[in-house]
């Protein structure tokens, strides 16, 4: 009975983290933003650093060649378009369309 | 006296302007913005060497100038540039049967200027700019400093002693694949312990190509970039006791190619100033090459 438990409690222990991520990967919401203005590696960093300081985004990651910067929401977080814009337009570049996924 | 003028108020005007901005030019400034909250520091190793004398005094100038460049972005259009340069000047000149080396070292003129963008239109990859940009040239440097021959000529000196404003505009445009500046500035010069260099008019431009990578991945990766650029650069003459220096002044017009490596937080650069064109006045040494190296960093 007592090793029936154990095994059960270790069984729970060891799914428990997969279960976690997996509950994760579903919250993660995303907003991808067209950038216009955006040619230049160095000019990047601007964007990214501003992105960031919007309270509620995690990760933020940019593509030169299409111009889109990938913006990862902590779960939970709620982000208006508006703050993403300008936080766009700080950095010095022009938002067009903004799509959450 | 005059000679030693004549010698370095080229290579004075060839140092006075660092460039600062996103990639973008090297020896001049670029309208790109810089980021609200953003800074960039920037720093190069400055050369330059200036000989051919054609008098028995077989003057060779050597300058060379560390300038420490702080970039601000105040917000999406206002940017704010502080400029100080350190500088090391020594000239080698025959006296008699005697060859002398006359040198200084120390901090130059600080430069403190701010940039505008008037015009902005963005398109994917692509972005069109305009900017004036207005400041000073502080006399930060000192400009009564002595060897042991005496009170060095005032274009040796490390700095000029005049407070001298400037201004100018940039133009850019940059896609992911090129990009072209323009930029023309002018600076007047003013009068300290009776002496004044001549005004200073620059015209700009430079062509910047991606060579790597050929075709863009996905990501933020590095480019390299192959450069020409263009510095038409006329200095009017100088005055010294109210008497004008007529062997002082001139045109000169150099070609700079040069290469960048540029990241999303740093940039390394190096170009070659090559005189094409020197049309000075009087018997003024002329510029054999000038060579700089340097960094930008994000932050």
């Amino acid at each position: 009975m007592h090793i029936s438990r154990y095994l059960l409690v270790i069984g729970l222990l060891l799914t428990a983290p997969v279960t976690i991520v997996s509950a994760q990967d579903v919250e993660v919401q995303a907003v991808i933003i067209q950038v216009d203005g955006l040619s230049c590696p160095f000019c990047a960093y601007g964007l990214e650093k501003n992105l960031k300081k919007v309270s509620g985004v995690g990760n933020v990651d940019i593509n030169m060649k299409t111009g889109k910067a990938t913006v990862e929401l902590e779960p939970g977080s709620k982000v208006g378009d508006n703050e993403l814009r300008q936080a766009v337009e700080k950095a010095g570049f022009t938002a067009r369309e903004i799509r959450h996924r | 006296m005059m000679n030693y003028v004549r010698a370095v108020v080229l290579a004075v005007s060839l140092l006075a302007f660092a460039a600062v901005s996103l990639a973008g030019p090297i020896t001049f400034n670029s309208a790109l913005p810089i980021s609200e909250g953003v800074g960039i520091l920037r720093s190069q190793v400055k050369l330059v060497r200036k000989s051919g004398d054609a008098t028995a005094q077989n003057r060779v100038l050597i300058v060379t100038a560390v300038p420490v460049v702080l970039a601000y972005g105040i917000n999406p259009r206002l940017t704010v540039f502080g400029v100080l340069p350190y500088v090391d000047k020594r000239m080698d000149i025959t006296m008699g049967a005697t060859r002398i080396r006359r040198e200084t070292q120390g901090p130059g003129d600080a430069l403190f200027f701010g940039r505008y963008t008037v015009y902005q239109a963005d398109r994917p990859g692509d972005t069109f700019r305009i900017a004036p940009f207005a400041g000073i040239k502080a006399p930060t440097g000192s400009h009564n400093t002595q060897d042991a021959f005496g009170l060095l000529p005032r274009p040796l000196q490390p700095g000029s002693g005049s407070w001298d404003p400037f201004a100018g505009v940039a133009i850019t445009r940059q896609t992911l694949g090129w990009e072209f500046d323009t930029a023309a500035s002018y600076r007047l010069n003013t009068e300290t312990s009776g002496f004044v260099f001549g005004d200073e008019v620059r015209l700009d431009a430079s062509f910047q190509y991606r060579v790597f990578p050929q075709t863009l991945e996905s990501g933020v990766p590095a480019f390299i970039y192959a450069v020409l650029e263009s510095n038409l650069i006329w200095n009017g003459k100088n005055q010294a006791g109210g008497v004008t220096d007529a062997n002082s002044g001139g045109l000169t017009w150099n070609l700079v190619p040069g290469l960048q490596y540029v990241t999303s937080r740093f940039v390394l650069e190096t170009a070659m100033q090559i005189p094409t064109v020197q049309n000075l006045n009087g018997s003024a040494l002329e510029t054999d090459w000038a060579w700089s190296a340097g960094f930008r960093w994000n932050f």
